[in-house]
């Protein structure tokens, strides 16, 4: 169970990944790049997919980081990379919360609750995260299909709303646009980072490298039709629109007698999304648990440390999504770049023990 | 342990001292050339007609050796075993086989003419089919392992007799195809079994708790069964069967929870309306478990579910009731349950009158009173009839769906939502003897999939599945 | 050992807290929650400006409790003041303890002196509310919003339905009406066009309203002593960056609607010599390009496939069974159209109101050509216009 077959991991990348993109993302990026949303997520998915191939291609040795990071660098500096690395883990977490959290109290109850409504998720997070990451690939399994169901019945009843000329004209966000679209993208494009917790644990088989590749850029596909979609949906108030799997489907003819019959598909995203906000957590602490052997004792304390912290966070960075999400795209727009884009790839370069080798 | 001695006082005597409970009794006779016999026999539990018949009578007239192999010989009963330790004689007596003994033996005769108390073969109650084979296992584990050996002509078919219970010493048939079933698994019940030390099993729910992985889970990890076809498609499978004497439940393991979600009729009927009706139980199952939990949030949390024109039913329905509606939908769903838990307790002619104080004194009452509302009740009666689609769930299901109604209540839909993921982290981390409880969803087996919500047709199902990591893979050729 | 055991059993113990802590809350039902029972659900908001800030006419809408025998829907009209419309909402929580929910907000009436200024002015509130949809209708009326809220319909419990009932996709299809959400409006005013359209809603008396004993399911939306009303909404109001730039009539909003393209079954009438025919239309295709080179030519082309559906007077047997319309009728419907279609393009420039959205489309497909035309239309341009109607042979 604790190997992650190439089948879960196809369904991790194609339609895990995607789903904390279609929050805040496509609002922010209607803002800054207005028609030509879709071209900084291409070009951030298409740079993601090199990452993602060649960590991919790095888990044919059939070795841990750590050990990877072990043989190359000796113990205690990859102990330190590693520390590194969680640091980068939980930074990384921190915008898929907030927006979480701003997700659900908006999607989920008609008005702005109590703060704690949020906090049950934690509940959950500490139970998962005293798993290893590879203990989500069979949820990944029942994800998928989830997650397919849940887009493509969203896709299907926002069509009808849909003026597809709105993606009109091209560069229509200018150059300026374009980048700033770009940089606001990079914080939530840290895939290729995360694989690099599970490497040891795939069952690596021939091809696993290119087909996963592959996957990820279908997902990625999934995430500019949706990108498409809001925009043809909502045109120039699209900048307004936040939420926005919440929002395109619920001009479609049938809610007015049935309800927001919407929801359900807007419920099964939010399930999958449950599980991927706890997905940097996770590896974070598994950034801990990979040197220090998985204790049992050792797992469950860092993870409810871990959820305590993060709860506290979110407490006092209420209503400061905005100011969060101006520093990590504003002055620290390079964190993301430096930890998504440089370092994965590196890991090509690690050694393999020599006695296997 | 005490062996018998050839002195037929003594011995008597000292199996006497082993069994003194006065309904153990002894039966003296001299043979034709003066040999001295002792029956000693359980009186409530032994055939007395077939003991004078197979047994005393041929002795009467026996001339010869003393040995236990001529004797035996000469007794006409079909089942006779030869014994010479007394604990082991007096467990035979116990089991309602008379037990022989003689001046001058070297081993005692103990003869199979025990009492058979056994109801007839019915239809069990709680699995009728429309179509297909209507018999159901009994009490008797004999006549239970007689229904499989009809069913299953091969001499692959093994039972093997494993007794559980320091004091009931029940018998429990292990049945399985040998070059089908994993060995491991084979092996892996047998030695559950063999460690579970407890006084009495009176049921074979008392070895689910011993044969699963998590046994203070909620989570059912052990098939259970009454009809004696399934029983068997589920060892052709693959599966090790269980049968308890003393139960009319056999079970199988290992357990997937699609199995409950298969009626032994979804294979008599075309693919397609088996494929329907399942899709119906699933979805019968998850309206039954969210719906009042949906109810009750909606209400609280998030209006927008409903329509408007059903909202303001709603909002009108509930106006004059006097409870929070998580606690309106609490009190009718409490009020459910014990109508169901009464309802099957009670003797058949009081449940009528219970049917109709429930349905109008409680129901009807209550609305018109302004206890409860009317939705609510509808609410909880769709839910209620749900669940039984899955009747083999429900103990399970009716406790889950408590647990989202007050999660639905407390946080509300994203609550729901949260108790949805935590059951999925919970069920996919699930297994037993080397089988996930989720398969073939989770981890997803194309092959299987073909028998599960969807039902293939039977020449699409020439594999046995997957899960069960048979070495027969064919079952059909 | 101690130890050992202590740790074994914090799952369960923390099981048992995790239950107290559901069922506190279960019970409580304190979880900042707002359940329906606590709820204002406003059906419909009328937004008057004045002097001082807005007026808002909310229509709240009043469960009729269990009695089966009632059906419908019961309103109340509740009017708040305030500086902006969000002080209105909070002096509607004040006034009446209920928490107002938007969330059914189906319709949002305009006031016509709210129009005249920038109505996003007072939609803002509701653009920016999360828990408002707004995929409601939006609407002008004639007179205040909050007058034509609290009157008696003649034809539903509660006006607001009444002028739903308007906007259905029925009536749409017929050209009689141009219904528009606050969605639809506010793109094509946030979008470079900055121009739009909402219906225009006036009230008049049901004759003999007072003598009948009016709707009995109807709820306290006013007493039986109102008169009766019935709402038209055959005008459309024309908007040129939020403000009301002008007024469609009826036959102008049809010519809109037929250029649309979204007429099925729709009426008009033309001449058969002296005589008024009405026909239906079976087949609707409209058009509306530019055409950028030399001095920009707007084309608005019409293409509708008629029926014969009344002649107004007594006709023979052969005539009635084969509904054919005759060439006379055709060009004389031709002709009306034309004549509808160049009023509306005359108003429309009047208004300075790109209606058809031309400058979008011209943004879209030419961003050059965009920044050199865009203040020429449809003020500078030159309408062509076309029709053809046939009928189904």
């Amino acid at each position: 169970m604790n190997k992650i077959s190439p089948r879960q991991l196809y369904f991790f990348l194609a339609c895990v990944m995607p789903v904390g993109k279609l929050l805040v993302l496509p609002t922010l990026l209607a803002r800054y790049a207005k028609c030509d949303l879709l071209f900084p997520v291409l070009v951030s998915y298409l740079i993601q997919a090199g990452v993602v191939f060649s960590v991919l291609l790095a888990s044919s040795k059939r070795e841990s980081l750590y050990d990877l990071l072990k043989n190359t660098f000796g113990r205690v500096a990859s102990i330190v990379i590693l520390i590194i690395l969680s640091i980068f883990f939980f930074y990384a977490a921190l915008l898929p919360l907030l927006e979480q959290r701003l997700f659900v109290q908006s999607v989920f109850y008609d008005t702005l609750p109590s703060l704690a409504a949020f906090a049950p998720f934690f509940l959950f997070s500490v139970y998962l995260c005293a798993k290893p990451l590879s203990s989500q690939g069979r949820v990944w399994d029942i994800l998928g299909p989830l997650f397919l169901t849940g887009l493509a019945g969203i896709l299907v009843l926002s069509a009808a709303s849909m003026d597809v000329g709105a993606l009109l004209p091209v560069g229509g966000g200018g150059i300026g646009g374009l980048l700033k679209g770009f940089s606001v993208a990079t914080g939530w494009f840290f895939d290729g980072a995360i694989l690099l917790m599970l490497l040891g644990r795939i069952d690596y088989q021939k091809g696993t490298a290119w087909k996963g590749t592959l996957f990820y850029l279908a997902g990625g596909i999934a995430v500019l039709a949706f990108l498409a979609v809001f925009y043809a949906v909502f045109q120039d108030m699209a900048a307004t629109q936040y939420f926005a799997i919440a929002k395109t489907s619920k001009y479609f003819s049938g809610i007015t007698v049935l309800g927001r019959i919407d929801y359900v598909f807007i419920y099964l995203l939010s399930l999958v999304m449950a599980f991927w906000c706890t997905v940097p957590l996770q590896a974070g602490i598994d950034c801990y648990l990979q040197p220090f052997g998985r204790e049992r004792h050792l797992a469950t304390v860092l993870s409810v440390a871990v959820n305590a912290l993060f709860l506290v966070l979110l407490y006092l960075l209420n209503n400061r999504f905005g100011e969060v999400m101006r520093f990590i795209t504003g002055p620290a727009f390079w964190i993301f770049p430096a930890f998504c884009i440089l370092l994965p790839p590196f890991s090509l370069l690690l050694r393999r023990n020599h006695g296997r080798a | 342990m005490k062996n018998i001695t050839g002195n037929l006082k003594k011995d008597t005597d000292a199996l006497k001292k082993l069994l003194p409970a006065e309904d153990i009794l002894t039966f003296s006779f001299v043979s034709q050339d003066g040999l001295a016999f002792t029956v000693v026999y359980a009186d409530p539990i032994c055939d007395k007609e077939l003991l004078g018949e197979q047994l005393i009578r041929p002795l009467l007239h026996y001339s010869g050796e003393k040995s236990a192999d001529m004797i035996a010989k000469s007794i006409t009963s079909p089942e006779i075993r030869l014994q010479n330790s007394m604990e082991k004689l007096a467990e035979e007596v116990l089991a309602g086989n008379p037990v022989l003994l003689w001046e001058g033996m070297d081993e005692a005769v103990v003869c199979g003419t025990k009492k058979m108390f056994v109801r007839a073969i019915a239809e069990p109650s709680t699995d009728v089919a429309v179509k297909g084979p209507r018999e159901g296992f009994i009490e008797d584990v004999k006549i239970n392992t007689s229904l499989v050996r009809r069913r299953l002509k091969t001499g692959e078919l093994k039972i093997e007799n494993v007794e559980v219970g320091r004091r009931s010493k029940t018998v429990v048939a292990v049945c399985y195809l040998e070059g089908t079933t994993v060995k491991r698994t084979v092996e892996d019940v047998k030695k559950k079994l063999g460690e579970i030390d407890i006084d009495i099993v009176p049921d074979s729910s008392y070895l689910t708790h011993f044969l699963s992985s998590r046994p203070y889970s909620l989570v059912k990890q052990v098939g259970t069964t009454e009809k004696p076809d399934i029983f068997c498609a589920k060892i052709a499978e693959g599966r090790v069967g269980l049968i308890v004497d003393g139960s009319p439940i056999a079970l199988t393991l290992p357990y997937l929870l699609i199995e409950d979600f298969q009626s032994s009729e979804d294979y008599f009927v075309p693919p397609y309306r088996a494929t329907f009706t399942r899709i119906l139980r699933f979805l019968s199952l998850v309206v039954a478990i969210y719906l009042p939990a949906f109810y009750v949030s909606a209400q609280l949390f998030k209006l927008q579910l409903f329509p408007v024109k059903l909202l303001l039913t709603i909002a009108g329905s509930i106006r004059d009731i006097p409870f929070s509606p998580s606690l309106e939908m609490l009190l009718v769903l409490f009020v459910l349950e014990v109508l169901n838990e009464a309802s099957i307790r009670m003797p058949k002619y009081v449940g009528m009158a219970l049917s109709v104080v429930g349905a109008l004194v409680l129901g009807e009452t209550a609305v018109s009173a302004g206890f409860v509302s009317t939705p609510a009740i509808i609410i909880v009666a769709f839910s209620g009839i749900g669940l039984y689609a899955v009747p083999n769930l429900i103990e399970q299901t009716s406790v889950v769906r408590l647990v989202m109604l007050l999660i639905a209540g407390s946080v509300g839909t994203y609550g729901i939502i949260l108790a949805t993921a935590f059951m999925l982290l919970y069920l996919v981390t699930t297994e037993n003897y080397g089988a996930p409880l989720l398969s073939p969803f989770s981890p997803m087996i194309g092959r299987d999939l073909r028998d599960s919500v969807v039902k293939y047709n039977l020449g699409s199902l020439k594999l046995r599945p997957k899960t069960l990591g048979s070495p027969n893979k064919r079952r059909l050729k | 050992m101690d130890a050992r055991r202590f740790i074994k059993t914090i799952p369960m113990k923390l099981y048992l807290i995790l239950l107290a802590v559901i069922l506190f809350a279960f019970f409580s039902n304190d979880f900042g929650l707002v359940d329906v029972q606590k709820t204002a659900v406003i059906l419909a908001a009328g937004i008057d400006k004045t002097e001082n800030g807005y007026v808002l006419s909310s229509q709240i809408a009043v469960p009729k409790g269990s009695d089966r025998t009632t059906g419908g829907t019961s309103s109340l009209e509740i009017e708040t003041e305030g500086k902006t419309v969000s002080d209105c909402i909070t002096m509607l929580y004040t006034k009446t303890g209920w928490v107002p929910k938007l969330v059914f907000c189906n319709l949002l009436l305009l006031g016509e002196e709210t129009a005249k200024d920038d109505v996003f002015d007072g939609l803002n509130y509701f653009l920016r509310n999360e828990y408002m949809s707004d995929s409601c209708y939006l609407a002008v009326c004639e007179g205040r919003a909050g007058d034509v809220l609290s009157s008696q319909s003649a034809i539903d419990d509660a006006s607001s339905l009444a002028i739903t009932k308007l906007f259905s996709d029925a009536a749409k299809k017929s050209g009689k009406v141009m219904p528009n959400t606050l969605k639809d409006f506010s793109v094509s005013y946030f979008g470079v066009s900055k121009s739009g359209y909402l219906p225009f809603v006036r009230m008049s008396d049901q004759e003999g309203s007072q003598d009948a004993g009016g709707n009995e399911s109807s709820g306290g939306s006013g007493g039986q002593d109102k008169p009766q009303k019935i709402y038209t909404a055959n005008e459309t109001a024309i908007f040129r960056e939020g403000k009301m730039a002008g007024m469609l009539s009826a036959d102008e909003t049809l010519a809109f609607a037929l250029l649309k393209g979204e007429v099925f079954s729709g009426t008009f009438n033309a001449a058969d010599g002296e005589k008024p025919v009405t026909l239906t239309v079976l087949e609707n295709d409209g058009g509306v390009s530019l055409e950028t080179e030399g001095t920009p030519k707007v084309k608005l082309s019409l293409s509708l496939t008629v029926r014969l559906c009344c002649r107004g007077i007594s006709a023979p047997i052969d005539d009635i069974a084969t509904d054919e319309v005759g060439e006379k009728v055709l060009h004389s419907a031709e002709e009306t159209v034309k004549g509808y279609v160049e009023q509306l393009w005359n108003a429309c420039k009047q208004a300075d109101c790109d209606l058809f959205e031309l400058r979008r489309d011209l943004y879209r497909t030419s961003p050059k050509k965009f920044s050199e035309l865009k203040d020429l239309v449809p003020a500078a341009a030159e309408p062509v216009i076309e029709a053809k109607v046939q009928t189904k042979s």
